[in-house]
């Protein structure tokens, strides 16, 4: 009953994404997870690599992040991506995030967090808010989670409209070093899915080495377009 | 009908909230945790409160339960686990690691505990 009533959920969350969807870019990112703990530092490198028709899309992000609480981060991006006039690497924007664990893990049904992030284009009048639910279910040695997310652009772009996301990741807890798992992005005109892994390296009692890594390809198009993406996140 | 199936989680997650659940002591003492053992049934989500009685904090971590938790020194937290299948199920804490060892025993439904720390 309650697994038929997440999969009735989740699927009606990718209804209401694929109804307003707009071509657009960046779907593919990250699936994020609901929990934070105190005393949280990282600094973390994201990469992403999209290839279609039209070419090669390049964009990396780097942050720094804190815990603020017990149960709210902040993070700091400088964002950066392939020019497509000039064909050079560059700047393109700064990004701040702020993640609020809802509920303590494991009490309820299912772990909720909020996100919440706004986007500053660089030497644009452009701006991007992105905020949205984060959740996590356990089911024995596998977690599905389930990102929903809206994204309101404003500025000097041709439309502003409110557009939706949604990212789930299906994942088993095989080892810390190694957990295979399945990963879907929605939205912006696009469905994607496609395997990934992750893992957890601990090298002392403060410190740790995260990674990840997917390969989604877009199901709903018959030309190419899929993307690789890669990120490494150093806590200490 | 996006607000109905919300008020169907909701229902869901409060029905989670009444479920009785058993709940189990664990301390944190000279970053040992006392019993390193911990006893809980099968199939059951189980509430572990674990009271640190050292000053400094300690990092509850556990690949096997899938949990990590801060629990402040001097104080208390609590932290939900399960439901599990039968087995064993190591933890440590990761300010202290080669101290704070433990590990939670989920037995079947009928089995006994073979012994206590």
């Amino acid at each position: 009953m309650r697994l038929f009533s997440l999969l009735l959920f989740s699927l009606s969350l990718l209804w209401v994404s694929t109804a307003k969807a707009e071509p657009s870019e960046g779907v593919v990112d990250r699936v994020y997870h609901p929990y934070i703990l105190p005393f949280e530092r990282e600094l973390e490198w994201r990469f992403m690599s999209r290839q279609n028709d039209e070419g090669n899309e390049l964009l990396q992000r780097i942050a720094f992040g804190h815990a603020l609480s017990e149960t709210v981060i902040a993070k700091f991006y400088a964002v950066g991506s392939r020019d497509e006039q000039h064909d050079d690497f560059g700047l393109e924007g700064y990004e701040f995030e702020v993640r609020w664990m809802m509920t303590e893990q494991g009490k309820y049904w299912a772990d909720f967090g909020t996100l919440f992030e706004v986007e500053k284009f660089h030497n644009e009048k452009r701006w991007e808010v992105t905020t949205g639910l984060v959740m996590e279910k356990e089911f024995g040695p596998t977690s599905l989670t389930v990102n929903t997310l809206f994204v309101y652009e404003w500025g000097d772009v041709p439309d502003q409209e409110l557009k939706t996301q949604l990212r789930m990741k299906y994942r088993y807890r095989w080892m810390p070093l190694l957990q295979p798992a399945v990963e879907l992005y929605t939205g912006d005109d696009f469905i994607g899915i496609g395997p990934a892994f992750m893992g957890i390296q601990r090298f002392d009692s403060r410190r740790q080495l995260k990674w990840e890594l997917g390969f989604i390809a877009a199901v709903d198009s018959v030309t190419k377009d899929h993307t690789f993406r890669f990120s490494l996140e150093y806590e200490f | 009908m996006l607000r109905l199936l919300l008020s169907a989680c909701l229902i869901v997650i409060s029905l989670d909230v009444l479920a009785a659940r058993p709940e189990v002591v664990v301390r944190l003492k000279d970053h040992l945790f006392h019993p390193a053992k911990v006893y809980v049934p099968a199939n059951k989500k189980v509430k572990l409160i674990i009271i640190n009685d050292d000053d400094d904090p300690e990092e509850f971590d556990s690949f096997a339960l899938n949990r990590e938790k801060v629990i402040f020194g001097q104080s208390k937290a609590n932290l939900f686990i399960g439901p599990l299948a039968p087995g064993t199920y190591p933890f440590f804490g990761q300010y202290h690691p080669t101290t704070a060892q433990g590990e939670v025993i989920v037995l079947s439904p009928g089995e006994e505990v073979a012994d206590v720390d």
